[in-house]
């Protein structure tokens, strides 16, 4: 049951998270919001608590050729393959956005190699508005040379350390579901000096042609039913590490928000949603809130990991 | 550019496999551009993206969209009856640009005309249609324009007009043209769009195409949409956003 306070200052959104104030605990996941400024023609970007990156790396990448996109029931599969201008024009183009909505930022990067990761953390200068830097140790659509980071406690514990010790910023590890024990690389990772995790990026899947019976499609499954491997990685790994934990996975309304809070979720992201209602992220905030008001629930903290008591 | 709540007022097979849906708005989109779209979200438990339609005619609320059932999204979306609610997020992307003195000649495959309709209805005397199909039964597709334009057709059997393609018939006709004074706009499937980039090769006469793609988002949010373009610098561009309309020259066919 929800810890229940007294009776004024219901429904404070607020939130700290890694020492910061941030106005909400919503905010978009990684690739799933352009830039930040393709949705304002729809709602402000200063709705967010914070916007996340799509996902940069050291020079600009072009991505996979179309399509990149299929449908499931329930969700849908993306094989985007990470496109993006990369973090010097992310940052003379776009961040000065940011910087004039006084909008928090998370910076999500990847690389192809550990010295690319590294190389990304040293390229991103520290700013009031940057929260952390969030490690994609877990985009199912890249691979290099057979590696696959953030599916070995070993590897995990190695590369986070390495860009822990080039950068001033704080970092999250964003992991991917496809492991066999999610709290196994999430310790690795915290020894290795992650600030907070993001669980969980999209499940590698694979749609089939039912004519040819051939593989038609694959890449990272997204959508609500992604939610309950999301929460009990969020549930799992909260009990485990103590260091604050962002939900995203099939989160479409503010009741799913609800369950990641109560998980041990500090904050979440949302994705596909906006796809299927691009009004999802300001319906959530507005629904949590309510929601707050309703059961009496005077912050986010008051909730956050009460799934557990 | 919103989230518009609308409810059909009709939705009607043109003719096997082919429907037209009318949606009448409760808000008023503002102008809308031809070749741009909309991506309709389909009130059935079996479709879980939106789906994009060019948008076939748009005025005072009332907007059209012609359809060919191709997937579970377009057969879910003739199932829809008169009343039910739907939400059509547009107008959205780029659409046809128009040149005030040319003259203009509009080349449609199958389904593509729905993409030229608005444009064909704007431009009128200006421009004549060249409409190439599999049969004799999709002239039907021409709908309203076979009395108002120029029109000629092509058919993959025969049964009506040229027989062959919608290419070949303009090949065989390039020469009447004054191509320096005209510009094509073209939609369909991208074969014929390859075709047409290959026989306007020398001439290169000004060409808009719209084309499709497999899409999430529709406002450039996800960088699903992409199409190859010439361009080694930037290979991939959205469809929704630097798009559906773009130059022929532009796009890797």
């Amino acid at each position: 049951m929800y810890r229940r306070t007294g009776f004024r200052h219901m429904g404070n959104l607020s939130i700290k998270l890694l020492g910061k104030d941030i106005k909400n605990p919503v905010m978009n996941a990684s690739g799933t919001l352009g830039y930040g400024k393709e949705i304002t023609r729809l709602w402000n970007i200063e709705t967010l608590g914070v916007y996340v990156t799509k996902g940069l790396s050291i020079k600009p990448h072009h991505g996979n050729p179309p399509p990149r996109v299929w449908e499931e029931k329930q969700g849908m599969i993306n094989s985007i393959g990470l496109q993006n201008v990369g973090i010097e024009c992310f940052f003379s183009e776009y961040f000065p956005f940011f910087k004039k909505k006084k909008t928090p930022v998370i910076v999500n990067f990847f690389g192809f190699t550990e010295e690319e990761y590294v190389a990304c953390a040293r390229m991103i200068e520290p700013h009031p508005l940057i929260i952390a830097l969030e490690m994609n140790l877990s985009c199912p659509n890249i691979k290099k040379g057979g590696i696959s980071f953030g599916k070995e406690a070993g590897g995990v514990y190695d590369i986070v350390r390495k860009v822990k010790a080039v950068t001033e910023i704080p970092v999250i590890a964003k992991l991917t579901p496809e492991v066999k024990d999610i709290v196994e690389i999430a310790r690795a990772a915290y020894e290795g000096g992650a600030d907070g995790f993001t669980l969980i990026n999209t499940m590698p899947v694979l749609a089939l042609d039912r004519e040819k019976r051939l593989p038609v499609f694959r890449g990272g499954f997204s959508g609500p039913a992604l939610k309950p491997i999301a929460l009990k990685a969020v549930y799992s790994v909260y009990k485990e590490v103590p260091v604050p934990i962002i939900g995203a996975g099939g989160i479409i309304d503010y009741k799913d928000a609800i369950d990641f809070f109560t998980a041990g979720a500090t904050a979440i992201q949302v994705g596909t949603a906006t796809f299927i209602d691009p009004y999802s992220i300001p319906k959530i905030i507005q629904g949590i809130k309510d929601h707050m008001k309703e059961y009496r629930i005077s912050t986010i903290e008051d909730i956050t990991g009460c799934a557990h008591e | 550019m919103d989230d518009v709540q609308g409810i059909v007022v009709e939705n009607s097979r043109v003719v096997t496999g082919y429907y037209l849906i009318t949606i009448r708005l409760v808000k008023s989109f503002g102008k809308v551009l031809p070749g741009q779209f909309v991506m309709l979200r389909i009130p059935r438990n079996t479709v879980f993206l939106r789906r994009p339609f060019s948008i076939y005619n748009y005025k005072t609320r009332l907007l059209s969209i012609m359809y060919k059932v191709v997937g579970i999204g377009t057969e879910a979306l003739s199932t829809l009856h008169r009343d039910e609610k739907v939400y059509v997020l547009g107008p959205l992307g780029r659409g046809f640009k128009k040149s005030a003195r040319r003259k203009a000649i509009l080349i449609a495959g199958g389904i593509g005309i729905a993409g030229l309709h608005l444009l064909a209805k704007e431009l009128r005397q200006r421009a004549v249609i060249y409409f190439g199909c599999e049969s004799k039964k999709e002239v039907a597709l021409l709908y309203d324009l076979r009395e108002e334009m120029n029109i000629y057709v092509s058919t993959m059997d025969g049964t009506y007009g040229y027989k062959g393609t919608v290419v070949d018939l303009l090949k065989n006709r390039l020469e009447t043209i004054p191509y320096n004074k005209m510009e094509i706009y073209a939609c369909g499937p991208e074969p014929m769009l390859k075709a047409l980039k290959n026989i306007i090769g020398d001439i290169r006469i000004s060409c808009q195409i719209l084309v499709e793609e497999r899409m999430a988002c529709g406002l450039g949010l996800c960088f699903g949409c992409v199409k190859k373009t010439m361009d080694e610098k930037e290979p991939y561009k959205r469809l929704c956003t630097e798009g559906p309309v773009f130059d022929i020259w532009e796009i890797s066919l």
